[in-house]
């Protein structure tokens, strides 16, 4: 259907559309004209891509500047829908009879895009780039060119490529791209996708990848670097961004990193030391290009406006690398006390949280290093691994780390923390030395500067003021959907005590009683019996799952539970895991049913889709609390409190709600699907708690279900599935047409007087 | 933290008491409570006449059906696989789901004879993971009921889809191609005990054109919804004891032929003769003297009861009444249509002759009026354009099969 918001034709590539996604149309158009960020909450499944994709074409396609949409997702099979999604609209347009010129592409890893036979065989991602890095860096191409051909092995696809790219500048006629689409064609034309789409992206109209191309300041800065001022930015599931951004800046340094990092410093001195002996002008060059070549670079960065690196920022690329370590050798005995200071302060016995500022000055009294050299530790280290033209870059991962902490532990004072754990659960001896980064929009600020647009989307962003102060910028817009929905495809039931009037909660005191633990059993049980294909059921933590299930098998709950579908358990190994996923949807698919019990913040939770059958019924055992013992969690909570006065209880039950409503919104994917989702906690019904949820959660918890008994819910849930297991009549309610959205978009002009304009 | 838990707690207490108070809902035992007395409304005259009315015109909505004339297989081989697990204790069907399952399959047995004289059914029970074939493919409804009221109807365990599934099958292969292969399940279980890849099976019951339908007690299970999809049959879910009636004998009219297999093909059938005999005879099929009975048109052996299958020489044996009776699937009643108040110039119902209401002069403001108001209580046959009451539609449509308007008019003509 076409139709006109404003004066903005847009095609939308179905017959009807969803009030709220015109209402999202409507929201996302003011937010990008006024220039300015928004934030949006729309549940997935409803056509949030769609509508966001659908309008911002519109956009591109009719402004006069031409302005790039860069959309971040978070895993890669949400980045093949969307890519699917933007290509089934442009074929709409053409159809319809619009002439673009549209190029979109996504970027993922080189383990996904690979089509080397010889490398892409690996499990590991990392070994995957060391693979690719050894048969693509410019000193190994170089280095082939003086022997005969076939000695030094080269990737064909990369040299195909770049022969061709040399000829011809667009590598990759117009159109839109699957992940899958672009491994064919790069297989057809004999061309590297991972570099097709990267060396693509300054010339794509949309780039489809994933939040660390852009967040991370390691990745961003090779991929990302030489995007426009106009694009439009969109964080599609960005519930969790804040984690993503603090992820991005911290560092966790553990024994044996030390212990490697040893290792790949005495290799790299004996490197040296080779070296020195057959081609000393190799690292005499190095040098004076550090005292040149650095100042040269500084200057190109102040004309252009790249995205500033948090790991360099501009106020220092003016300088060049300190004297002290520009000597490859001196670097390497620089780098070797710094390892070996950080293993001293590792045998201590007690947990030690400090700001840098003190860690820096301990530092500089036990082994005399300054600040300024440390600053530049990971710069100087990528310099000199390029220099010696090493190869199996995976070895020296571990110094990689020692270098970046380094870095970053300069560079940073503000929102920052170093926290030295010796022990993993008070006994284990583990030492961790974590560099915590307790500001999120330190990362993210880079971004909110340099784009003019930032759309943040998500299923679950309530309470939608909590988003600006932690990631400290201004909303033009921010706005939370209900649902328009046929008929109640779901129902949530807060369920606060079990049969036995006993009340349940997660909360630390009570949550080994057996008297609870009994009656969690028994939900599990009683749901187990009335819910037909698949149950998933969500723990706080791994710790207390496996407590629980433990106390399950001694009370033979479990054998009960057993008797009416096969149990699956998520664990931290991500192999078993997809293991059990594999079986879990098995079971459900040939009738036997299936429970699957995992943990809130797990993969499971984040990642996988429970739509249909997968997911009859949700059950959320407790409140997903973070461990509030974790000493990382409470440097953040007082960062928080003293920095964005944010109370420490409103962050964590708002951390809570989020993943709750993340993990109970698994089930839901799309209007036909339908689920029960139980909250099982007594603190669930308090009203505090359950304003947190997202509109279209908290739309349809109705009074009359929000303080059950298990027996009660079980009444109310029997009678829903009844009710859903009705012949479905697609009748389209409250669907609008054409004319019903020309009737809407003639009465905003008329009420609000505001014509939109072009700019 | 703990601090804060501590206080919400004593907020929760309170509003357990409030809610408490004033109950906007039940509790589990007075929730499924239907107080069935509410729906009924007395008139100005303190009778429930238009009550009564608006609960049969509601029933008649469910009476229509499609009429076009289509090809139906009216001998039918149907296994009635039912479901004993543990979960068919379950009382959430009065007096339990167990109860209700045998007496309604009881009824349905009788009924699916009744429409479908020439067809044939046996019945497979599930439980612990294996089936047990009660009663093979016969055509004698007795048989069939007998078994399920006296054998041992306990449960156990967990019932095993596939194992049912292949015991029917491997009796339905051998049908001969002009009757219909057809499994009915009814399903109290949300989970199936398989010693194998189901799906396999359900390959097989497509290729051999099985049509499986299930009705289930519980919830939607996926493999139901997806076999029944595949082999063409219907999947319904209870809501109640009268939905799980309806969805049960909706089953009953015979399905419609796929064009595949519609090659015609003639069928031996005998007619036999009735006799009374004054000196009691054994029958040939229970081996018991008595009286009356049949006469088998070729082997001349006696049978009690009919429609049934000769035991000696294996003729299917039926009576013309019975013919005539699957006859009415073939070419059904059309629908009545609602007469509006603007045509409803009759005085009395066609068939009946009780006479019709009078359209009303003065709109009465009373809201239990507004039903009888909106309809004139005047059914149109649209072949003959004869007006029924609502009695004689219902009746008409669910026992006689033939529009008294229509027989007379051609009467009259010829």
């Amino acid at each position: 259907m076409k139709f006109f918001i404003g004066n903005l034709p847009i095609y939308f590539p179905y017959d009807k559309i969803y009030p709220e996604q015109y209402s999202y149309m409507v929201d996302l158009k003011k937010a990008i004209d006024a220039g300015g960020h928004c934030l949006l909450e729309m549940p997935s499944g409803t056509g949030k891509t769609v509508s966001l994709l659908s309008l911002i074409v519109a956009i591109q396609a009719n402004y006069k500047e031409k302005r790039k949409l860069i959309y971040c997702s978070r895993t890669v099979p949400e980045i093949e829908k969307a890519l699917a999604e933007l290509r089934n609209l442009i074929e709409y347009r053409t159809k319809c009879g619009e002439k673009d010129e549209y190029l979109g592409i996504g970027l993922t890893s080189r383990k996904n895009l690979c089509i080397n036979s010889s490398v892409n065989q690996e499990k590991w991602g990392k070994v995957v780039d060391a693979r690719c890095r050894n048969l693509t860096a410019s000193w190994i191409r170089e280095k082939s060119k003086l022997y005969s051909p076939g000695e030094v092995p080269l990737c064909n696809f990369y040299e195909k490529m770049e022969n061709d790219n040399e000829r011809q500048r667009m590598l990759i006629p117009d159109g839109v791209y699957t992940l899958e689409e672009l491994r064919e064609y790069g297989k057809e034309q004999g061309h590297c996708p991972y570099y097709m789409a990267r060396r693509t992206i300054p010339f794509a109209n949309a780039v489809i990848y994933s939040y660390h191309y852009l967040l991370d300041p390691k990745v961003a800065e090779l991929v990302s670097k030489e995007l426009s001022k106009d694009c439009i930015v969109v964080f599609d599931e960005a519930h969790n961004i804040d984690n993503v951004c603090i992820e991005s800046l911290s560092i966790d340094i553990t024994k044996p990193n030390l212990d490697a990092s040893a290792k790949s410093i005495a290799k790299l001195r004996d490197v040296i030391e080779d070296i020195k002996k057959k081609d000393s002008q190799r690292l005499r060059d190095e040098y004076d290009k550090l005292v040149e070549g650095l100042m040269a670079a500084s200057q190109e960065r102040d004309e252009d406006v790249y995205l500033s690196n948090p790991i360099l920022p501009e106020d220092l690329s003016h300088e060049a690398v300190p004297g002290n370590i520009r000597q490859a050798e001196h670097f390497v005995a620089f780098l070797r006390r710094f390892v070996e200071y950080l293993k001293t302060r590792m045998r201590a016995q007690q947990v030690v949280a400090e700001s840098p500022m003190s860690f820096l000055q301990n530092c500089r009294e036990v082994t005399l290093i300054e600040r300024q050299p440390l600053r530049f530790c990971s710069q100087r280290l990528t310099s000199l691994v390029r220099t010696l033209e090493l190869s199996d870059l995976n070895d020296y991962y571990a110094l990689h780390k020692v270098a970046a902490f380094a870095t970053l532990v300069a560079t940073y004072e503000a929102g920052f923390m170093l926290i030295l754990e010796p022990f993993e659960n008070d006994t284990i001896p583990n030492p961790i030395f974590h560099y915590a980064c307790l500001d999120a929009s330190i990362a993210i600020k880079p971004i909110f500067r340099r784009f003019k647009t930032v759309v943040i989307t998500s299923g679950t962003l309530s309470p939608l003021d909590m988003y600006p102060k932690i990631l400290n910028f201004q909303a033009a817009v921010q706005e939370s959907y209900s649902m328009t929905l046929t008929r109640n495809c779901f129902l949530p039931l807060v369920v606060t005590r079990g049969s036995d009037q006993v009340a349940i909660s997660s909360k630390f005191e009570v949550r080994n009683d057996p008297a609870v633990v009994r009656n969690f059993g028994q939900i599990l049980v009683e749901f187990s019996k009335i819910v037909p294909d698949g149950i998933v059921a969500f723990f706080p933590s791994y710790l207390y799952m496996e407590s629980i299930v433990a106390m399950w098998n001694d009370m033979g709950i479990l054998n009960e539970a057993w008797k009416h579908k096969l149990i699956f358990v998520e664990t931290p190994d991500a192999a078993e895991t997809s293991l059990a996923l594999e079986n879990y949807r098995k079971a459900c698919d040939n009738g036997r049913g299936a429970i699957l019990l995992s943990v809130a913040r797990g993969k499971v939770s984040e990642g996988i889709d429970f739509d249909h059958n997968y997911g009859r019924a949700v059950i959320m055992f407790g409140v997903p609390y973070q461990y509030t013992e974790s000493r990382i969690l409470k440097a953040r909570l007082e960062f928080l409190r003293e920095n964005y006065r944010i109370r420490e209880s409103d962050f964590l039950t708002f951390d809570a709600m989020r993943h709750a409503a993340q993990c109970v919104g698994r089930v839901l994917r799309g209007k036909t699907d339908y689920g029960l989702m139980i909250f099982s906690d007594k603190r669930f019904a308090r009203a505090d708690k359950r304003n947190k949820l997202p509109r279209w959660l908290n739309q349809f918890i109705t009074d009359a279900c929000t303080n059950l008994s298990t027996d009660m819910a079980l009444v109310t849930a029997k009678k829903f599935l009844r009710t859903m297991a009705q012949p479905f009549e697609r009748d389209q309610l409250g669907v609008w047409s054409v004319e019903d959205v020309e009737r809407q978009e003639r009465s905003n002009v008329g009420v609000g007087g505001r014509a939109a304009q072009f700019n | 933290m703990t601090k804060i838990i501590n206080s919400n707690e004593e907020l929760i207490d309170i509003d357990d008491e409030a809610q408490n108070a004033n109950q906007q809902i039940g509790y589990a035992w007075e929730e499924e409570y239907k107080r069935s007395w509410d729906v009924l409304q007395e008139d100005e005259d303190g009778g429930l006449k238009h009550t009564v009315e608006h609960l049969q015109s509601r029933k008649r909505k469910r009476l229509e059906r499609d009429t076009s004339i289509i090809k139906r297989g009216i001998i039918r081989h149907m296994f009635l696989i039912i479901d004993l697990s543990e979960a068919m204790l379950e009382k959430d069907l009065r007096p339990s789901r167990l109860d209700l399952t045998l007496s309604y399959a009881e009824q349905f047995i009788l009924e699916f004879f009744d429409q479908n004289p020439i067809s044939q059914l046996g019945v497979i029970v599930s439980k612990s993971g294996v089936a047990e074939k009660l009663m093979g493919l016969t055509g004698n409804p007795m048989d069939n009921i007998n078994v399920l009221k006296k054998k041992n109807i306990d449960t156990d365990g967990e019932p095993s889809l596939q194992n049912a599934l292949e015991m029917a099958r491997s009796s339905l292969i051998h049908v001969p191609a002009h009757g219909s292969r057809e499994i009915l399940i009814i399903m109290g279980s949300l989970t199936s005990c398989d010693p194998g890849d189901i799906n396999e099976t359900i390959d097989n019951l497509v290729s051999e054109n099985i049509r499986v339908s299930i009705v289930g007690l519980a919830a939607e299970v996926q493999i139901c919804k997806l076999m029944c999809k595949k082999t063409k049959g219907t999947y319904g879910v209870v809501l109640n004891e009268a939905h799980f009636k309806d969805l049960l004998f909706e089953i009953i009219p015979p399905p419609p032929v796929s064009i595949v297999k519609s090659k015609s093909e003639l069928v031996v059938m005998g007619f036999p003769r009735g006799v009374n005999e004054s000196m009691p005879s054994l029958c040939a099929c229970h081996s018991k003297p008595v009286s009356g009975g049949y006469i088998c048109a070729r082997c001349n052996s006696k049978i009690c009861d009919l429609p049934t299958d000769c035991p000696i020489c294996e003729l299917t044996l039926v009576s013309s009444p019975h013919l005539a009776r699957s006859y009415h699937h073939l070419f059904p009643v059309a629908n009545f249509e609602e007469v509006p108040w603007s045509s409803a110039f009759t005085t009395h119902c066609y068939s009946c002759q009780m006479p019709f209401q009078t359209q009303p002069q003065v709109v009465k403001g009373r809201s239990n009026n507004v039903t009888s108001i909106d309809s004139s209580g005047r059914y149109n046959c649209p072949k003959c354009k004869k007006h029924f009451c609502i009695e004689c539609d219902t009746f008409i449509h669910e026992v006689i099969h033939n529009c008294p308007g229509c027989l007379s008019t051609s009467e009259n003509s010829t």
